[in-house]
């Protein structure tokens, strides 16, 4: 089931009413059926998936906490991760890995019969294999107690907002909120309908209207003028965005509207002035993941400069494989991996560089937002395409500058309108910084009425229903 | 229940404002130059009437009226599929006296290549036609009701946009401007055959349109647009879709795939630019298909 769909539209008319009907165990039985409903509308064959993963973490982080000897604790943890990522690697890598074997022999003139197997992808199997190892760990780690019911940890696992999408909740923050009951609230009704009609509006309005004339870009960059090009690569840019941070407003709104908070997921990582600053701005719950239970572990930065780029690059490496299984998205990670070590070893020399030059405060940021803007373009190439072919092409159709004309734009209609839409969105994002429009909208009746009547009436003239599935629920 | 309000309150500030905006929107619908609008707020006498897809668009108005002395109209659009062609032509014949002559690009009879959802665009002019509404009605169900509840998202649409482009100034001069790249002249081999993909259906529609303008009086023109010289090997079934259609209505479609050679009168492989549409449109003339 998709947020932007009919079938949700009814689900939710549904669910909400039993949701505050209901109290304690019987609500968290809703919301644990509900959850799978939602997930099986997609595939119902898939849950059996998330129930394996959700018991055996259960079992295994009770028996970690029952058991005093590490050695015995460990083999528990290895146990899971084993299950979560022997899933995770089976149905996501195990093709890639295969061809990519397959491929690799062949160049040393070995034809191999390999047979790859037809695996459908479970829609956000990283996302709860993430969420349900950080569990354990956390429980392997005594950062947490092991969860006591079953019925809670499973809807921990499973609670619709998240499932498919994100953010990747932590059991440290979430799990405690299972125990409370969560009254009936107007004022949480009244923040949580506003997150929500905002990722409508990012994901329905902009994200899908910049989605077709990306496409046709990216699915073949030959032929067309390096005008459109250029054009294609910014408006990716913020469709991925769009599409990403929409689906996170959207879960963040209903989970506060049924009394829970996730932390946020995205602060207008568009407006970073580094790569330290934009992974602290983008997809917040998988960099922080990644952090706490890779570059961390690793050694982070605490064994020297050379110890702490391998470990930067690895986490980099990793987070783009988590991203798809393709080497596109390995490259994708690659990249963002030499930013950050560029940064660190060119970061002082720029500073000086740009001080020496003595520019305005305010041009230095501009120069600073615009740099980490096009080199998180330059990788956005590559994430979005589906080979490093067709992303060859496309950088060398824009170097080429052939046709660099408003002449030769193409669809002027649909570029118009997605130039409006993205104008509109930085408005709000940037003045937000200053105005924080939601607090306004808390407190001020009459202000919350007209943005929210906006945001509908900007949805039914501009808004696309019924195609877009979002772009991260492949991953 | 009193906090409750602010949804109600919401909810009844959005249902005035998209009736209001609605109102107004349906307004510019009325008063644009836009051919669709001229299609069903005037009856205007036109001697020739044109339909085709993105193709269709290079009877390219202006001259065609200079060099003929005759009026035109056109209701192409970008991927234009032949069932909507045929309705949007009928409904034409239906409101305005009938023209001398139609003349149809066949490239419309592909239904991979058109946009087999652009019916629902035409949305906000369902309040004019019986046909369209059936239509939408019909095939893009949760859209016509959508448009019911909500009278802006019935403007919710590309060919709206262009309705509110058109608002104050003739659409007739809407053809591409552009020369084709150098890379793409260079390309050319690359390209994967086109071919076309018809259906009975589809040809029943055609079929349906030429009688439907017969009967009104009409003369019917088939044709074939042209495509740029070094991509006509890569066209597939192109004669053998002729000889269908031909077969199908007892009309022979007219061949000017080749009636343009020049590079620079072309925007792309299937469209020509306003150079290639004036070489052409005399091509059209001096075979008495404009007359």
């Amino acid at each position: 089931m998709i947020f932007n769909s009919l079938t949700f539209l009814a689900f939710i008319a549904l669910f909400l009413p039993l949701y505050f009907s209901l109290k304690g165990n019987a609500r968290l039985w809703l919301s644990l059926i509900g959850s799978y409903i939602f997930y099986g509308w997609w595939d119902w064959r898939f849950l059996s998936l998330i129930a394996i993963s959700t018991l055996v973490d259960y079992y295994l982080g009770r028996s970690m906490e029952d058991v005093n000897d590490d050695k015995k604790r460990r083999k528990l943890l290895i146990i899971s991760m084993v299950l979560n990522l022997g899933f995770l690697g089976f149905f996501k890598y195990f093709n890639f890995f295969t061809d990519s074997f397959v491929t690799l022999l062949q160049n040393f003139g070995m034809n191999p019969s390999v047979h790859t197997l037809r695996i459908i992808l479970p829609v956000g199997i990283s996302f709860y294999t993430f969420q349900s190892m950080s569990y354990t760990i956390d429980v392997y780690r005594k950062q947490i107690q092991a969860e006591k019911s079953l019925l809670r940890f499973s809807t921990f696992v499973a609670f619709w907002p998240q499932l498919v999408a994100g953010p990747i909740v932590r059991a440290a923050d979430f799990l405690p909120q299972f125990h409370r009951d969560h009254e009936f609230n107007w004022d949480r009704i009244v923040s949580g309908t506003g997150r929500v009609l905002w990722g409508f509006f990012k994901k329905c309005v902009v994200a899908d209207s910049l989605a077709p004339f990306v496409d046709q870009i990216f699915m073949e960059p030959n032929g067309f003028a390096s005008v459109n090009l250029l054009i294609g690569v910014i408006f990716y840019s913020f469709q991925i965005y769009c599409d990403f941070s929409g689906y996170s407003d959207i879960a963040i709104g209903f989970a506060r509207i049924l009394g829970f908070d996730f932390n946020e997921n995205f602060r207008t990582p568009y407006f970073s002035q580094n790569f330290s600053e934009f992974w602290s701005r983008w997809h917040i719950s998988l960099s922080s993941w990644l952090r706490d239970y890779l570059y961390i572990p690793l050694g982070g930065n605490r064994n020297g400069k050379l110890a702490t780029y391998k470990n930067n690059m690895l986490t980099m490496l990793l987070g783009g494989l988590w991203h798809g299984a393709n080497w596109t998205f390995v490259f994708w990670g690659l990249l963002h991996g030499v930013y950050l070590i560029a940064q660190r070893q060119l970061g002082k020399p720029f500073g000086a560089l740009m001080s020496g030059l003595r520019f305005p405060p305010a041009l230095k940021t501009g120069v600073n937002i615009g740099l980490t803007y096009f080199f998180t373009c330059v990788a956005w190439v590559y994430f979005r395409s589906p080979n490093f072919e067709n992303a060859n092409d496309l950088f060398a159709g824009i170097a080429g500058m052939e046709g660099f004309s408003f002449v030769n734009v193409m669809s002027k209609f649909t570029v118009m309108k997605g130039v409006l839409l993205i104008g509109i969105l930085l408005v709000v994002e940037v003045s937000n910084l200053r105005m924080h429009w939601s607090s306004l909208a808390f407190k001020n009746p009459n202000f919350r009425v007209a943005a929210y009547a906006i945001l509908l009436l900007l949805l039914a003239f501009f808004g696309s229903f019924g195609s877009g599935a979002f772009i991260y629920f492949q991953f | 229940m009193k906090k409750a309000y602010w949804i109600f309150a919401t909810l009844a500030v959005a249902l005035l404002c998209d009736r209001a905006g609605g109102w107004f929107l349906g307004k510019i619908t009325k008063e644009s130059q836009f051919r669709y609008s001229r299609l069903y707020n005037s009856t205007e006498t036109e001697d020739v009437l044109f339909i085709g897809n993105s193709r269709g668009l290079s009877y390219y108005q202006p001259y065609a009226e200079e060099k003929t002395g005759l009026t035109t109209a056109n209701l192409s659009y970008n991927g234009m599929p032949i069932d909507l062609g045929a309705l949007l032509v009928k409904d034409y014949l239906d409101r305005h006296p009938a023209p001398k002559v139609l003349v149809v690009d066949i490239s419309m009879m592909d239904s991979v290549r058109m946009d087999n959802k652009l019916a629902y665009q035409f949305n906000h002019y369902t309040p004019y036609s019986e046909r369209l509404s059936n239509l939408l009605a019909k095939d893009f169900r949760n859209d016509f009701y959508a448009g019911k509840l909500s009278h802006l998202y019935r403007c919710n649409s590309e060919v709206f946009q262009r309705t509110f482009y058109y608002w104050k100034k003739s659409d007739k001069d809407w053809l591409l401007d552009r020369v084709i790249s150098q890379s793409m002249v260079n390309d050319v081999d690359k390209q994967t055959t086109l071919r076309f993909h018809y259906s009975p259906k589809m040809m029943e529609s055609l079929m349906d349109m030429v009688k439907y303008a017969q009967q009104k009086g009409t003369r019917v023109e088939m044709v074939v647009n042209p495509y740029f010289p070094a991509f006509l090997p890569k066209i597939g079934n192109l004669d053998s879709l002729m000889r269908d259609i031909s077969l199908a209505t007892g009309a022979t479609v007219k061949d000017f795939k080749d009636a343009v050679t020049e590079t620079e009168a072309f925007g792309d492989y299937q469209h020509v630019n306003k150079v290639g549409a004036r070489l052409y449109l005399d091509k059209l003339i001096e075979a008495g298909v404009l007359k």
